[in-house]
């Protein structure tokens, strides 16, 4: 038998049945493809290094540098914009955190925290995930992004568009902050094989910030404590920061 | 912290320079980058001074990343591209440039001259192995993050430069060094 091939008609079947499946069997469609789901269910073996209930880490099989780490949500989401709120206030808490490991553990220099959304991006497997890469002086990468003279007019167009959607300027710091929540979401175009449809809808509203001044004293000492904690290595990257 | 006056980002924050923004809260700002790599290429950046990430509260880093996700969103639905990429750079080795933190956030398009990939590096298993026991003693240790309200209150206005602590003058005198 030559190697299986789906014939147009057999293509267009399955993409049809992929068209008429609900945001649910779709999601579950996409896990059971998605290898790693299967590295977090642990079928597929991996390095792993950092696992919460929300969150896991291994590291990259082809890394750009030793160390270089995947931070995957457990969930399976093919882009970020799927991801709730929390979702993402976690997921990046994290990342700060195995960043903050790089640069301790491995006495990497620097790191590069980079998440792709779409094919147009970069992005190979369609889970989503936060690449932490740590980097030395001369290790060959090079993520240089090109420069160019953007026109008055075309940032005028941008901006005007882009702060709309966002929900426009609070021009004055000091009034109270806005309550952030995401707009609607909408289905996002992004270039799939399988197009994600499935949104989390809901979005959790925060709460508003209110300052306690009664405990700013107390907060204050912690956070002097643990800044103290954490100066040797963050004064190195600091200083090789101002050395350039 | 490093002097308002020597930070470029903190002229900005501040309406001392001008720029294109796109969102502003009372912890971050989003600007579009007007040397970007496309025209919707922007970056937004907390408005308290901290050089890297390492130093930023956990609830200021919570917000920037769910501003940088609907900044990323809202690029998607209003500017037609096929992607969108989040970017940091931590660190001068890393390609840093600014000592003031600040996440890009890239429009994509097939063949746009862009390139954030990499030539996988071959590690043998013994190296991987080293590597990863290193990075999950360290890892241990990660938790406890801190988003709660009261978290909010370490926000405090920057020292005067004269009143700054020997950690804060070191800081200063070294990133005054950035051309």
């Amino acid at each position: 038998m030559p190697q299986q091939q789906m014939s147009e008609e057999q293509v267009n079947a399955l993409q049809e049945k992929i068209k008429n499946m609900s945001p649910e069997e779709l999601k579950e469609f996409q896990k059971k493809q998605c290898i790693f789901c299967q590295i977090v269910s642990g079928k597929v073996q991996s390095r792993k290094v950092y696992e919460d209930d929300k969150t896991i880490a291994v590291l990259d099989i082809n890394p750009a540098n030793p160390g270089h780490i995947l931070l995957l949500p457990k969930e399976h989401y093919s882009i970020m914009p799927q991801m709730s709120e929390d979702e993402i206030s976690h997921m990046f808490m994290v990342t700060k955190s195995l960043s903050n490991v790089l640069l301790r553990g491995i006495g990497a220099q620097g790191t590069n925290i980079i998440a792709t959304n779409g094919v147009a991006a970069g992005q190979r497997a369609q889970h989503f995930m936060i690449h932490i890469i740590p980097r030395m002086d001369k290790d060959n990468l090079d993520f240089t992004l090109p420069q160019h003279t953007i026109s008055e007019k075309e940032l005028d167009e941008v901006s005007k568009k882009l702060s709309k959607s966002l929900g426009g300027i609070k021009e004055s710091a000091s009034e109270a902050p806005p309550k952030f929540t995401l707009p609607e979401k909408k289905v996002v175009d992004a270039e799939f094989k399988e197009k994600p449809t499935e949104k989390q809808s809901e979005s959790k509203g925060k709460k508003p910030e209110k300052k306690k001044l009664k405990s700013a004293e107390k907060t204050k000492k912690k956070a002097e404590k643990k800044e103290n904690r954490e100066s040797v290595d963050l004064d190195d990257i600091a200083r090789i920061l101002g050395a350039k | 912290m490093v002097s308002k006056e020597s930070c470029l980002l903190c002229q900005i924050i501040e309406g001392k320079i001008a720029s294109k923004k796109i969102y502003e809260d009372d912890l971050v700002l989003a600007v579009l980058d007007v040397n970007g790599a496309n025209p919707g290429h922007c970056f937004v950046m907390p408005k308290n001074h901290h050089p890297i990430l390492e130093q930023i509260p956990d609830f200021e880093v919570s917000r920037l990343f769910q501003t940088a996700n609907r900044i990323s969103s809202a690029i998607f639905e209003n500017l037609g591209v096929q992607g969108t990429n989040l970017f940091v750079t931590n660190g001068v080795p890393a390609g840093q440039t600014v000592a003031h933190f600040m996440i890009h956030i890239i429009p994509r398009k097939e063949n746009d001259g862009i390139n954030l990939e990499w030539a996988p590096k071959q590690l043998t298993e013994e190296e991987m192995s080293t590597v990863e026991l290193k990075i999950k003693e360290q890892a241990k240790n990660i938790g406890d993050f801190k988003t709660g309200e009261e978290e909010k209150v370490i926000k405090q206005p920057p020292p005067a430069p004269s009143q700054s602590s020997e950690d804060d003058d070191y800081f200063s005198k070294q990133l005054e060094r950035i051309p």
